[in-house]
């Protein structure tokens, strides 16, 4: 419960603040939201199957991130970068539907 | 797994035979349960997750870091939506097309204008030239007018008259005074308020003439334009209008005038089949 409350605190902060975003951060802002929703998509499968550590879960969102932002970055020097995110957005979205579909097995037991 | 269930139980239940055709069920059921058990546990424990809310240290990690989430979310999302920082988030071969495709749009914009301008340069000069047709077209209508006699002319020139008392003048007579005025450079001429044009016909007519169906009767009076010093010779030349008419006992008198009024008109008539071909 504090854990949904902490996101829609954040959604709730993020429109009210407004940040400008530092330009160095602006090209990785969106490959790490999608990262992280990743790790959170599979701390969620593993809590319904028993299995939630967290920290696993802090271990896996943080290097999710990192990652990501890597890819992206070494993507941008190689002069690939709109290739190389696409390629990551594309892996972690598999990821996040198997893993949707495993908490719908467990939450709607289809 | 089932054999392994199952080989320790053969035993037992080789010892009830009778209950032989119920034993393939038993170890299922079991499993069965369990199965429900582990599903009906993983939504229980969502649920126990969720209420009563405790300040677990995994939770608050979890929010945490989920509070994280939710702020880059929103902001990204908020940046995205923002309209006017549309090309912020653009990544430099982006920005790079997108220029090379305003400065393609621009150069395809300046080459339109310059298109138009030149039209609109050739529509002005276009116009100024019908301008100055329709002028000269103007100008030549009048001087047709004059050879056409639609149109009132004056100008230096001669009256001549000639008093036929004894009805001996014909209708030949007068076509050779037109004849030797107009090749003496007459430009306008009337008789008696006839108009006399390319296409003016004499006939005799009992005692008078006939001019264009109009008859006239004696005195004839012509009114002509033209050089005045030209015209009075072509006149009085030995042998010549003058002569003649005088021989018929007709008295000619011939006046020179600074200004002539040749003021009988003729309807201008549209040709039934004729059509300008100077388009």
């Amino acid at each position: 419960m504090i854990a949904v409350l902490g996101l829609v605190l954040g959604v709730v902060a993020g429109l009210l603040v407004r940040p400008e975003i530092p330009a160095a951060v602006e090209p990785y802002l969106p490959i790490a939201v999608v990262a992280a929703l990743d790790a959170v998509f599979g701390g969620l499968r593993a809590m319904l199957d028993g299995i939630f550590d967290d920290k696993v879960f802090v271990v896996s969102f943080l290097s999710n991130v990192v990652v990501a932002a890597l890819i992206v970055f070494l993507g941008d020097k190689l002069g690939v970068g709109a290739q190389l995110s696409t390629g990551v957005v594309v892996v972690l979205g598999i990821r996040i539907f198997s893993n949707a579909a495993a908490i719908r097995r467990h939450v709607f037991r289809a | 797994m089932s054999d392994q269930d199952r080989t320790p139980e053969n035993p037992l239940r080789r010892e009830l035979p009778e209950e032989v055709p119920a034993a393939p069920a038993d170890p299922q059921e079991p499993q069965e349960g369990g199965q429900e058990q582990e599903r009906l546990s993983g939504r229980q424990r969502l649920v126990k997750g969720l209420w009563p809310p405790r300040a677990s240290r995994a939770q608050l990690i979890v929010a945490v870091l989920l509070f994280g989430l939710g702020f880059g979310l929103a902001v990204q999302v908020a940046s995205n939506s923002d309209s006017d920082s549309a090309l912020r988030g653009a990544r430099q071969e982006d920005l790079v097309r997108i220029l090379d495709e305003l400065g393609d749009r621009s150069q395809r914009l300046g080459d339109e204008k310059q298109g138009l301008e030149k039209q609109q340069q050739e529509l002005e000069n276009s116009s100024d030239q019908a301008e100055e047709a329709r002028r000269q077209t103007v100008e030549k209508e009048r001087q047709l007018g004059i050879l056409a006699g639609t149109v009132a002319a004056q100008g230096p020139g001669i009256t001549m008259t000639i008093e036929d008392t004894k009805g001996t003048v014909r209708a030949d007579m007068l076509l050779d005074a037109i004849q030797e005025l107009r090749a003496a450079g007459a430009e306008a001429i009337q008789v008696n308020g006839v108009r006399v044009v390319a296409n003016t016909y004499l006939t005799d007519s009992g005692k008078s003439v006939s001019v264009d169906g109009n008859k006239i009767n004696a005195p004839y009076r012509f009114k002509v334009i033209g050089k005045p010093q030209d015209l009075e010779p072509a006149l009085n030349i030995p042998g010549g209008v003058v002569q003649t008419l005088e021989k018929e006992q007709a008295t000619v008198t011939v006046e020179r005038s600074d200004k002539i009024v040749v003021d009988a008109l003729r309807a201008a008539k549209q040709p039934d089949y004729a059509r300008s071909s100077s388009q």
